[in-house]
């Protein structure tokens, strides 16, 4: 009986003390890690189309379609399937895949959910966040247009 | 033939008799069913509130989450959302159900939880019958309920909702026993099964401490058969830890599994009708039904103290569901059985000694 | 049937005296069964022939003290089909042997280790839906993971993947309706069944409220993990989908049994901080993994979202929002990398720790406030004490390991008995209890996350002064590793549920010629019907629930 009265003391307490741990969700902006994977930037200035992106991706979410020069026509991301493990941000020899910290996005189609590179290029930062700042130190060259170092492997 | 008196017992029929100037015995009965749709409409108002709503916020509250808050103030307007998203929805039936029994089944519930509530005196005028065994009606129709359980149990050709049907039965049958018993020890208090009578007697001062005058409210007289009767009346409306006939982890929601829609919502607010009319009772019986606790606060109408305390009981119950697991079947017929109607008969006869000894 | 418990036999056969095993006295015992040696890298390995696989089991299991099965894994070569039983002791895991066994091209078949083991049941019921090798003597060789009407086996090298599949739905059909217990009822619990943790079916007899006899139908969840991992390289490619098998939170703990294999198959040796960093992580995911158990376990008894599932969930939100800092995302963790781990602690490295630290000082008001809304709780004990009961030898024969096999006073922890990572150098105890009911699995779960706060805090301490030029966090690793052929290794590390290991087989290309999860839940899952076989509903559904099961992990 007393096991009984303490749990109900229990719960009584947090009935009490008035805290909520959950949160209105779009009112209130859900804290996110600066090293939190969401979905892919695609840079097609920096990219030299040597498709090891393509290569690493563990589940073909990368499409790359190259014309008869070896010149990028097209750079698909079939973000529907991806599992954001940041596979092809690291073994990206010029930085021109960053994984922002955005994960609000929405498709009603598969083909919503295909992002060409232009869509790609355009991935917002997630409410201002720079994710550059905690990630390796030679990707703070990526936001600034091409300037900086860039570590080919 | 039978002749209808042409006045009634009741002062809420009477009044509105009165009011809308009806008379003979057309009128009288006119005048009833006005008066039990004004009942039954606050107590569905009651159950409507409490379901969709007032359960999620209590529950929320223990759990530390905000619950509903988007539609109107509070997020009151989710009763409304709900009720048209609950009626909206399609009428499943499944394959094999047994036609006739399986409609039936869920009118029963809320339709037993409503009549018991015509003989609840609940502070003024608002007593719609006040019979000389109002007591035995009570308790003879709420246990109406279990027979709907049993059919709706049975008429789903679902084998998930038969044991749940079962359950229901073993249940009510191990708990319906100890809870009469139990308010047999009032009565004996009372001197009478009139429910009026019951609750008068519970007016008078017990004791007087710093001048605030304790009402002799069973609940205060005799604590032990307050206590028992509470935890049979748990069972008694299949509440924590005696929601087994249910037990959404086992039988994923047992008798009413294969309800949807309507028939779903029937149940629902069957099943909220009588968490509060098990209110009812316990006020009525332990806490003196529509009066206020302290005279300086009578000033308050005895329909809200009535309303406030089967609100408490509910509060009880949604609390004893976030902090008390389920036991068992078996344990809880053990329970019932050996525990609970040994204590209430052994509460009865020293109730019995108690009063005869006082007389 | 009885197993004999290793510890009570005077003479263990093939123990030198420094008590390392000595595989030539093993090879004694088993005398002409051995056909050959074989060189795994994690121990060595005897070929037998298909028809003394019960024999030489028995041989080993009763002289030489192995009295774990550990796995089954069964492969198909070019020129045969090869099955191979991962045997090691409960009272020292160190001790390894593999048994070889080949069968004909032709004729796949080989001795069942049924009767020796009971694990073996569940094991080569996989090895023959998958592979398609015949289990003779198996009591109830269907298919497991498949549905009954699979055609082929996909892992084995002629398998046509192009192939459609046609399953039909079939009926049910109480298996005990032409036997004595002809009153009873056959019931579905699952697959879509709030307390079976995902989708689990049980196919379940009850005679009134009291189960007959339960049969766990699994792989509604198999996703081939076996075979995606054979299909991607070792380097890379492979990480990402461990967190994916175990993905209550425990995913740092599936991704180390992963690296352990692979990193002792091309022989990468860790950096010391990197290693600290991993037992970090790995205990942060053992006491999310364990606040859901227990979290969901109050769900079976307490009916509906109740207060104790949310507290549960309110603790593991703080461990996931660390681990959410440390690796970038909240349970698809993809952080170690062969070699290493692929960042260091998060900047500012103070203000981590600290949020580390605050969060183990919370844990004993925390685990007080568990014990008084369940352990103390008398309807809670009238639930859970006497219920469910496993005990140790039938844990052993099942091979049960994890809390589970610790709540049946089974003292095996691989952190502590093989170890890896930096758990040697730290200070903690492996919890056990010898209740064997569901009681003391729960005590064991709630000692345990007490246990692994002490590791964090040791890491945290360790992280804190180690010296700035040292702190390497991955060691050289080349871009492409490509093991030499035929290499085979069997490693396993102790997840939040028991004994998680990976058999990988190379065949000198990047990608894996075989790779096998040995998963602890399935083993834990085998023991279902002995728990609950007698009791009531309620008791299967607590069962289930003590059992901590993982549905992805189970089926794979």
């Amino acid at each position: 009986m007393i096991g009984i009265l303490q749990s109900m003391a229990a719960t009584m307490k947090h009935a009490l003390d008035g805290q909520t741990f959950t949160v209105e969700y779009p009112e209130t902006v859900p804290h996110v890690s600066p090293r939190f994977r969401g979905v892919h930037k695609f840079s097609q200035e920096r990219c030299i189309w040597c498709r090891q992106c393509e290569i690493v991706c563990p589940n073909d979410t990368i499409e790359i379609k190259l014309d008869d020069k070896r010149q990028g026509e097209e750079y698909n991301l079939h973000i529907g399937q991806c599992i954001y493990c940041r596979l092809c941000e690291e073994v990206c020899p010029v930085d021109a895949i960053v994984l922002t910290q955005q994960f609000e996005f929405t498709g009603d189609t598969k083909g919503d959910l295909v992002y060409n590179k232009e869509q790609l290029k355009n991935v917002p930062w997630y409410k201002g966040l720079d994710p550059l700042a905690s990630r390796e130190p030679t990707r703070s060259a990526w936001v600034g247009e091409l300037d900086g170092e860039i570590d080919y492997q | 033939m039978i002749t209808l008196p042409l006045t009634t017992q009741t002062p809420l029929v009477d009044a509105i008799s009165h009011l809308l100037g009806l008379d003979g015995s057309f009128g009288l009965i006119l005048s009833a069913f006005i008066a039990a749709f004004l009942i039954g409409n606050i107590m569905l108002i009651s159950a409507g509130i409490a379901g969709p709503w007032a359960k999620r916020k209590i529950t929320a509250v223990f759990t530390d989450r905000i619950a509903v808050n988007r539609l109107g103030p509070l997020g009151l307007l989710i009763i409304v959302a709900d009720a048209v998203r609950l009626l909206a929805k399609e009428l499943i039936v499944p394959e094999g159900v047994d036609r006739p029994s399986w409609d039936i089944a869920p009118l029963i519930l809320p339709f037993s939880a409503l009549l018991g509530f015509a003989v609840i005196p609940m502070g003024g005028p608002l007593q719609l019958a006040d019979p000389e065994t109002g007591l035995v009606f009570v308790f003879a129709v709420a246990s109406i309920a279990s027979v709907g359980v049993v059919i709706g149990g049975y008429s789903s050709n679902n084998k998930f909702s038969m044991l749940g049907g079962l359950r229901a039965v073993a249940m009510n049958i191990a708990y319906e026993i100890p809870l009469i018993v139990t308010a047999a020890s009032v009565v004996l208090f009372a001197g009478s099964l009139r429910l009026s009578e019951i609750v008068s007697a519970q007016a008078a001062p017990l004791i007087v401490i710093a001048g605030v005058t304790i009402p002799s409210w069973f609940a205060f007289v005799n604590p032990f058969a307050f206590v028992l009767f509470l935890i049979a009346n748990l069972a008694e409306i299949g509440r924590n830890p005696f929601d087994i006939p249910e037990a959404p982890t086992e039988l994923v929601a047992g008798y009413v599994t294969e309800y949807s829609s309507v028939y779903f919502v029937l149940f629902f607010l069957g099943e909220f009708l009588h968490v509060f009319l098990g209110g009812a009772i316990i006020a009525t019986l332990f806490l003196g039904g529509p009066a206020a606790p302290i005279s300086s606060l009578s000033f308050i109408p005895g329909f809200i103290w009535f309303l406030l305390k089967i609100w408490s009981v509910f509060l009880f119950t949604q609390w004893m569901r976030a902090a008390i697991p389920r036991v068992r079947i078996d344990q809880m017929i053990e329970i019932g059985w050996k525990g609970l109607l040994a204590l209430s008969f052994i509460n009865l006869i020293l109730t019995a000694i108690l009063v005869g000894v006082i007389a | 049937m009885s197993s004999t418990p290793a510890s009570s036999q005077k003479n263990i056969v093939g123990i030198s005296k420094n008590g390392t095993l000595d595989y030539t006295k093993l090879e004694k015992l088993l005398g002409p069964l051995v056909l050959q040696k074989e060189d795994h890298v994690n121990a060595p390995a005897f070929v037998i022939r298909p028809d003394s696989v019960e024999e030489a089991l028995t041989l080993l299991r009763d002289e030489a003290g192995f009295d774990h099965l550990s796995c089954v894994t069964a492969q198909e070569y070019e020129d045969r089909f090869e099955s191979i039983y991962h045997l090691r002791k409960y009272d020292s895991p160190q001790h390894e042997l593999g048994i070889v066994v080949p069968s004909p091209k032709n004729n796949p078949w080989n001795q069942s280790a049924c009767s020796v083991f009971r694990t073996a049941d569940w094991h080569e019921r996989e090895a023959y839906d998958l592979v398609g090798i015949n289990y003779e003597g198996h009591p109830d060789l269907r298919r497991i993971l498949l549905p009954d009407t699979w055609q082929g086996h996909p892992l084995s090298l002629d398998y046509d993947q192009n192939k459609p599949q046609l399953i039909t739905l079939q009926e049910h059909e109480n298996p005990l309706r032409d036997t004595d217990e002809e009153n009873t009822m056959f019931i579905n619990i699952g697959p879509h069944h709030p307390a079976t943790h995902g989708v689990l079916h049980l196919k379940t007899v009850l005679d009134g409220e009291h189960v007959v006899s339960v049969d766990p139908d699994i792989g509604y969840l198999h996703r081939c993990e076996e075979q995606m991992a054979q299909g991607l390289n070792y380097r890379y490619q492979i990480m990402p989908y461990p967190d994916r098998w175990d993905y209550a939170s425990a995913g740092l703990l599936n991704e180390w049994a992963y690296a352990r294999a692979a990193e002792d198959l091309v022989n990468i040796e860790v950096p010391e901080y990197a290693e600290i960093i991993r037992t970090m992580g790995a205990e942060l995911c053992r006491i999310c993994a364990h606040f859901l158990a227990v979290g969901t376990f109050a769900l079976d008894i307490y009916g509906d979202f109740t207060a104790i599932f949310m507290y549960a969930m309110r603790d593991r939100e703080i461990v996931q929002s660390i681990l959410e800092d440390l690796t970038g995302q909240r349970m698809m963790f993809n952080y170690f990398r062969l070699g290493g781990v692929v960042w260091d602690l998060p900047e500012p490295r103070d203000e981590f720790l600290s949020k580390i630290q605050k969060f183990l000082d919370k844990i004993p008001a925390g685990i007080q406030e568990y014990s008084e809304l369940m352990t103390t709780n008398e309807i809670f004990q009238l639930r859970c004490v006497g219920t469910g009961i496993l005990p140790p030898d039938v844990a052993r024969q099942y091979g049960v390991t994890g809390p589970v096999a610790r709540g049946s006073g089974i003292d095996y922890d691989l952190r502590r008995d093989d170890p890896y990572g930096y758990y040697e150098n730290l200070d903690w105890n492996v919890v056990t209890n010898d209740g064997c009911d569901i009681y003391s699995r729960f005590l064991v779960r709630l000692g345990e996350v007490e246990q692994s706060a002490k590791i964090i805090g040791q890491c945290i301490s360790l992280l804190e002064s180690w010296p700035e030029e040292d702190r390497i966090i991955q060691a050289n690793v080349p871009r492409t590793i490509k093991p030499p052929a035929d290499a085979e290794i069997y490693r396993a590390v102790e997840a939040a549920k028991g004994e998680l290991g990976i058999y990988i087989r190379s065949d000198g290309t990047q990608q894996p010629a075989r790779f096998k999860i040995r998963s602890p839940c399935f083993s834990n899952l085998s023991t279902l019907s002995e728990m609950a076989t007698g009791g009531l509903v309620p008791d299967l559904i607590a069962a289930l629930g003590s059992l901590d099961i993982v549905l992805g992990e189970v089926d794979r």
